[in-house]
């Protein structure tokens, strides 16, 4: 405040006393006369405002340290932007953002307003003529099959004219950029979508495709929706190297699909890199399975920890969610790290997988990725990954499990015996 | 101090309004005392850099490219008009005005577009027309005896280049040279 008040010492004063008026620190407003009466206020006055000697916050508006402090310690609500910006805020008219009087400007929105109208119009008419569509009869429309492309074809276009009348509106792209935009919505679900495979997508899968998870695990991945893996509040990139206390406790899951629709997911981690002695060679082991996940563009979250939390009064026997329950994932000393793969499946439409029939069957070392997912009809939706690898929690973690002999295996580079050398004759060289 | 051409074209463009040549040494005002006191080598009065980074070499130190210093001269001038840079809501603004002439734009074009190809069918349902029509002017039938005479006649290609030389309907060059083979050469 002391700069901004620098910076403007004429209006200084002036600002004081409209700050009363304009902002809402002023339940004042009723009372603007008794500004600077010392006496008690009337009856009615009282009545109308509670506490004149603490008017009401504006979180938006306070540009006072004095008003800040207070604030935040009777309403618990912090100031919202720069002291400079609130400053500022308290003179200005609010006008809201399409109402801004730059003429340029408002002209524009003329144009874009007028095309958003044309658009669905086009919508109103593409979706009569897919009723119509429908309403016809299959011989008509050159049988079942060229009916059901035609169909397919035009709600397609449909979806195409919802994204295209309000690609253009500034607030939807302004709620967008703050991240407040509705995932109901199309074009905030395709906004993300766009933004997400700028970047965030190319990440994970070229964490993937070097760390070879992708022929490893699943031969092919096309990744439709963004996971996120978190150990309580650590968010883990993709591919980076966990500590093995903090991966001791199950992870936190933030998966974002961008088509509309509900839908059930199976969660499976699988460490691709466990060593095998007898064969001088590496296997899987699957860490974690649960299934009948339901996951759709608003609900993001999938606690991993919260599944079958056992609930008051419910007389369920068998867990409904998880099939193998998390095994904290470990490397061996001297061995290279392990790369554990955390897959998102989708079910087929409507399939519930049965998680007592699958924790019977599956066994945890030497899991085969493919054939679970062939088994169970499944198609791989999200992926991410993280390693991990010896370090001085593991051995902890390793007993805990319960593996205590196998804590103390260290691996080591076996010693290549070095060919019989025989000096030869220097007399050759010369 | 010798300027390359480029650094000519970075000194008009950032410095638009002045007309003046640059002295060859900018770098010095030559007004100022202190700076008259530095110009002379290793006669700084006083240096607060520690012991290990003043460098003692040939001219006081390591010497900065030429170019380097010319274009961090002008970018730092105060005659540099400051990048543009918008505020957020200001750049939303921008950004609304934008779309709107982009689409206004495309609109223009596919009606350009959707108006060529109009013409372009009138055009030829005519000629289809002529090509149908017989002496009469009624539509007889086709590969008969007058049948398409008026067809014909649109379609000849005589004297379109009356008055332009021939050698307009293609682009003149130098090469392939016209006696492009010499079939008379022998070794």
């Amino acid at each position: 405040m002391a700069a901004c008040k620098r910076a403007v010492p004429p209006l200084h004063t002036c600002l004081r006393c409209i700050r009363q008026n304009v902002n809402g620190n002023a339940s004042t407003i009723g009372a603007p006369s008794r500004l600077f009466s010392s006496s008690t206020p009337s009856s009615e006055q009282t009545q109308f405002e509670q506490n004149p000697k603490f008017p009401e916050l504006d979180p938006s508006l306070v540009s006072n340290r004095r008003d800040e402090r207070r604030l935040i310690r009777t309403t618990g609500v912090l100031p919202i932007g720069s002291r400079r910006r609130r400053a500022a805020l308290q003179t200005s008219s609010r006008i809201p953002f399409e109402q801004l009087p730059y003429q340029c400007f408002q002209e524009a929105r003329k144009i874009l307003q007028a095309d958003r109208e044309e658009k669905i119009k086009q919508i109103e008419v593409m979706r009569s003529r897919i009723a119509n569509v429908e309403a016809q009869d299959v011989a008509v429309s050159g049988g079942e099959k060229a009916k059901e492309a035609r169909l397919r074809s035009m709600r397609n276009h449909v979806e195409e004219l919802k994204i295209l009348a309000d690609i253009n509106d500034p607030m939807v792209k302004k709620r967008h950029e703050d991240g407040e935009g509705d995932m109901n919505k199309p074009i905030y679900r395709y906004l993300a979508d766009k933004q997400w495979r700028q970047y965030r997508r190319l990440v994970s899968m070229q964490r993937i495709t070097q760390m070879n998870v992708m022929p490893d695990v699943l031969p092919k991945i096309d990744p439709v929706a963004e996971v996120t893996l978190a150990f309580g509040r650590r968010n883990v990139q993709p591919g980076d190297f966990v500590d093995s206390r903090v991966s001791e406790v199950i992870p936190r899951l933030k998966v974002q699909v961008f088509d509309k629709g509900e839908r059930l997911v199976t969660v499976v981690v699988v460490d691709a890199d466990v060593p095998v002695l007898d064969k001088d060679s590496f296997t899987y082991r699957c860490h974690f399975i649960a299934s009948n996940i339901p996951i759709s563009p608003t609900s993001t979250s999938i606690p991993l920890n919260q599944l079958d939390r056992p609930v008051k009064g419910s007389q369920e026997e068998t867990p409904k969610h998880i099939a193998l329950p998390w095994l904290p994932p470990y490397a061996h000393k001297g061995s290279p790290y392990h790369r554990l793969a955390v897959l998102l499946l989708q079910q087929g439409e409507g399939k519930t997988i049965d998680t007592a029939k699958v924790a019977q069957e599956t066994k945890r070392d030497g899991f085969i990725m493919r054939s679970f997912v062939d088994k169970h009809q499944l198609k791989p939706v999200g992926v991410t990954m993280f390693r991990t690898q010896w370090d001085e929690g593991t051995a902890g973690v390793m007993t805990r499990l319960g593996l205590e002999d196998e804590a103390k295996i260290e691996f080591k580079r076996k010693r290549v015996e070095p060919l019989p050398y025989k000096k030869k004759d220097p007399k050759r060289y010369r | 101090m010798r300027r390359s051409t480029i650094l000519h074209s970075f000194y008009s463009a950032f410095r638009p309004l002045s007309t003046r040549t640059l002295p060859a040494n900018c770098l010095r005002k030559s007004f100022s005392p202190i700076t008259q006191s530095l110009r002379a080598p290793n006669a700084a009065p006083f240096s607060s850099s520690s012991r290990l980074l003043a460098r003692k070499g040939k001219g006081g130190g390591q010497k900065k490219d030429n170019r380097i210093t010319q274009i961090r001269y002008h970018l730092t001038h105060q005659k540099t008009p400051r990048p543009l840079r918008f505020s957020r809501l200001r750049a939303l603004r921008h950004w609304t005005i934008h779309r709107a002439w982009q689409l206004f734009r495309a609109k223009q074009r596919t009606a350009e577009q959707l108006e060529l190809e109009r013409q372009y069918n009138s055009m030829r349902e005519a000629c289809e027309a002529l090509r149908l029509m017989d002496e009469r002017g009624m539509s007889g039938q086709e590969g008969g005896r007058e049948v398409g005479r008026l067809y014909r006649i649109a379609m000849e290609k005589k004297g379109i280049w009356d008055n332009v030389p021939i050698e307009y309907a293609r682009i003149q060059m130098d090469y392939p040279s016209r006696e492009g083979w010499n079939h008379e050469w022998t070794r």
